[in-house]
């Protein structure tokens, strides 16, 4: 599942629109979207709204290891260099309040200019604010995001994604600019996003046959009458030769039609597959 | 999803996480230049990036991050027992570099440390203090490779050389330094002294192939070996882990053949030997991260430490001894 998160509906409408996603009806404070593996929650403004929607998010959808969370949506930037409606990926988030400092895996490549965001609590307007601005930009929800996910998700597939709005003097945030800087930015996000599905995909796949080791340590704990740690042992055994040999040994089959008796006839015949299974 | 396009995983050092109390020193520097267009991201202290949670170690192997640190309190610790002492009373490691560019499965650093980023800590000045004020005291047989193979990384920052030219002014310290490299430039430079042993880690090719991922191969490492007895230098050779696997016998002898064909027996100082063994938490820890041939053995334990079963263990020690004590006398193997 990708689950997106944003402050405010109008940065959720382009992927509403883009993702054709869908609103969904459970119970919450949230307005959440969904869509074929996206599920979108609007947070509301601020690093605890941002930090209880993505706790409520991926409790309620589940996070796996293959899940992905990212926090889109625009920001404040401090960095002379930027320019308005450049998209931006965040190696460095800071908590401004907590100055708890927070750094996303990035383990692919992509086309964004990479800078380092600090939260805030409040908004930030340079000809007010005095104090010294560590963050290349500002925003309000990034550090709660960031802190949230990461007690679910590994850090390779947390990110926050932000988009320049103005430079630290906005008067008013128009709606439906914030929707038409988000929309054309969307390539790159997807693009990312793909990137991220395809390396979780290829990278964290597992090359055992789970089904096939349990069905024939099933026959041979009923053939042998195994105990429980003796089947445990056995597991691993079949694991450990598979990965050698790349197929059970040829003999086995004989022992899945054998009877026995006691205990002790079952321990020599553990005792023997033992000895296969570790050649 | 739409426009499903396959992009490329980042470079290894894509990023360099710099601690910022070094951030001008002259080793940061060298590093640095060589990697002009790595992204360069300021923190505080390297285990806020090395020791996040939830990382994944796999993933990182394959774009792996440079962090600079600096390394405080302790800079030389006790030999651990798993390892050879070689005889010396005073054997301690060193750890200037945390993880490898190199990633062999068995690798006991998969399960000690969360992150597969590597950590270099620049300030060498320091432990070079640390080892001058305790051979005041004693002398001191030190291993400096062992969290890392710094004579491979010697590319990317140049302790391997300031070593080689610290120790070499040093008669009470002997240095091993272990490697896997192949790479013979790295020594051209350097003056070979008597307290410095160059330890090459030899495994078969099928092994280098199945289990030591980007290490150079066995022919690329004895061509390096043998130039460097010609030049002079002190090598121990390490059939350590010997690895238990399909054919192992068959394997390990046409090994023996090959490297005793290339490599004067005679020349070499002395080897050591063992079979695969890791401490029970690491390998608890591989096991999460990797399923493989390695991690998946049932191995037995003993004390802490994984390896074996004991009969199996017996009969690769005997094998291997008898094999190998048809080239090199028995007084000049050590047994782990
Ligand atoms: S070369 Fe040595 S340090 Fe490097 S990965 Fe292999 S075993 Fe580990």
């Amino acid at each position: 599942m990708i689950y997106l998160i944003t402050a405010f509906y109008p940065e959720a409408k382009a992927f509403i629109d883009y993702f054709g996603l869908k609103k969904l009806y459970e119970p919450s404070k949230f307005q959440i979207f969904s869509g074929d593996k996206i599920l979108l929650i609007v947070s509301g403004e601020g690093i605890l709204q941002a930090a209880i929607a993505t706790t409520f998010a991926l409790t309620k959808f589940g996070a796996n290891d293959k899940c992905i969370a990212l926090n889109i949506g625009i920001c404040g930037a401090k960095k002379k260099s930027l320019s308005k409606g450049d998209v931006l990926l965040c190696n460095k988030i800071i908590n401004h309040y907590s100055k708890r400092t927070f750094y996303p895996d990035i383990l692919i490549t992509h086309q964004m200019k990479e800078v380092s965001l600090e939260t805030f609590p409040f908004p930030i307007k340079k000809d007010t604010f005095t104090d010294e601005i560590e963050g290349d930009i500002v925003d309000m929800e990034g550090a709660g995001f960031f802190e949230a996910a990461l007690s679910f998700l590994a850090p390779h597939n947390v990110h926050c994604i932000k988009i320049v709005y103005d430079f630290l003097d906005y008067e008013k945030i128009e709606p439906q600019e914030v929707t038409n800087l988000v929309k054309q930015c969307i390539p790159f996000i997807e693009n990312f996003i793909n990137t991220l599905v395809d390396m979780n995909l290829v990278f964290c796949t597992n090359i055992i046959e789970e089904e096939k080791i349990r069905e024939v340590v099933e026959k041979l704990k009923s053939s042998l009458r195994l105990t429980t740690s003796m089947t445990y042992q056995l597991e691993k055994l079949l694991k450990s030769y598979i990965i050698r040999h790349e197929n059970l040994p040829e003999n086995i089959s004989e022992f899945f039609n054998i009877n026995v008796n006691s205990k002790k006839e079952g321990k020599q015949y553990f005792e023997k597959l033992k000895k296969i299974l570790i050649s | 999803m739409k426009n499903l396009k396959k992009s490329l995983l980042a470079k290894h050092f894509s990023h360099i996480y710099i601690e910022r109390e070094i951030i001008s020193h002259p080793i940061t520097k060298i590093i640095l230049d060589k990697f002009p267009n790595s992204v360069i991201v300021e923190i505080d202290n390297y285990k806020e990036v090395f020791s996040r949670p939830r990382q994944n170690y796999k993933l990182q192997e394959i774009s792996k991050k440079l962090i600079l640190a600096k390394k405080k309190g302790e800079f030389l610790y006790p030999g651990p027992p798993l390892c050879h002492d070689f005889g010396y009373n005073h054997f301690y490691y060193t750890s200037l570099i945390f993880n490898c560019i190199f990633s062999c499965d068995y690798c006991f650093l998969k399960g000690m440390y969360s992150s597969a980023n590597i950590v270099i800590f620049v300030n060498i000045e320091d432990y070079f203090k640390e080892i001058d004020s305790v051979l005041k005291r004693h002398p001191l047989y030190l291993s400096v490779s062992y969290d890392t193979d710094i004579m491979a990384l010697e590319k990317i920052v140049p302790f391997f050389s300031m070593f080689i030219e610290y120790t070499t002014s040093r008669k009470d310290l002997t240095i091993e330094i272990r490697t896997k490299t192949a790479d013979y430039e790295v020594l051209q430079s350097l003056r070979p002294s008597e307290n410095i042993i160059l330890a090459w880690t030899l495994s078969p090719q099928e092994i280098i192939e199945k289990f030591e991922h980007k290490t150079p191969s066995l022919s690329a490492r004895l061509e390096t070996i043998k130039k460097a007895i010609e030049n002079g230098w002190k090598v121990r050779l390490c059939f350590d882990p010997i690895l238990f696997t399909k054919n192992w016998k068959e394997i390990y002898l046409k090994f023996l053949d090959q490297v005793f064909k290339q490599i004067e027996p005679f020349k070499i100082t002395d080897i050591s030997i063992g079979v695969f063994r890791i401490p029970k938490d690491y390998l608890k820890r591989m096991k999460k991260v990797f399923v493989n041939e390695i991690t998946l053995f049932p191995y037995e334990e003993e004390n802490g430490i994984f390896t074996y079963p004991d009969e199996l263990k017996k009969e690769i020690m005997e094998f291997f001894l008898s094999k190998l004590i048809q080239f090199i006398p028995e007084s000049k193997i050590f047994t782990i």
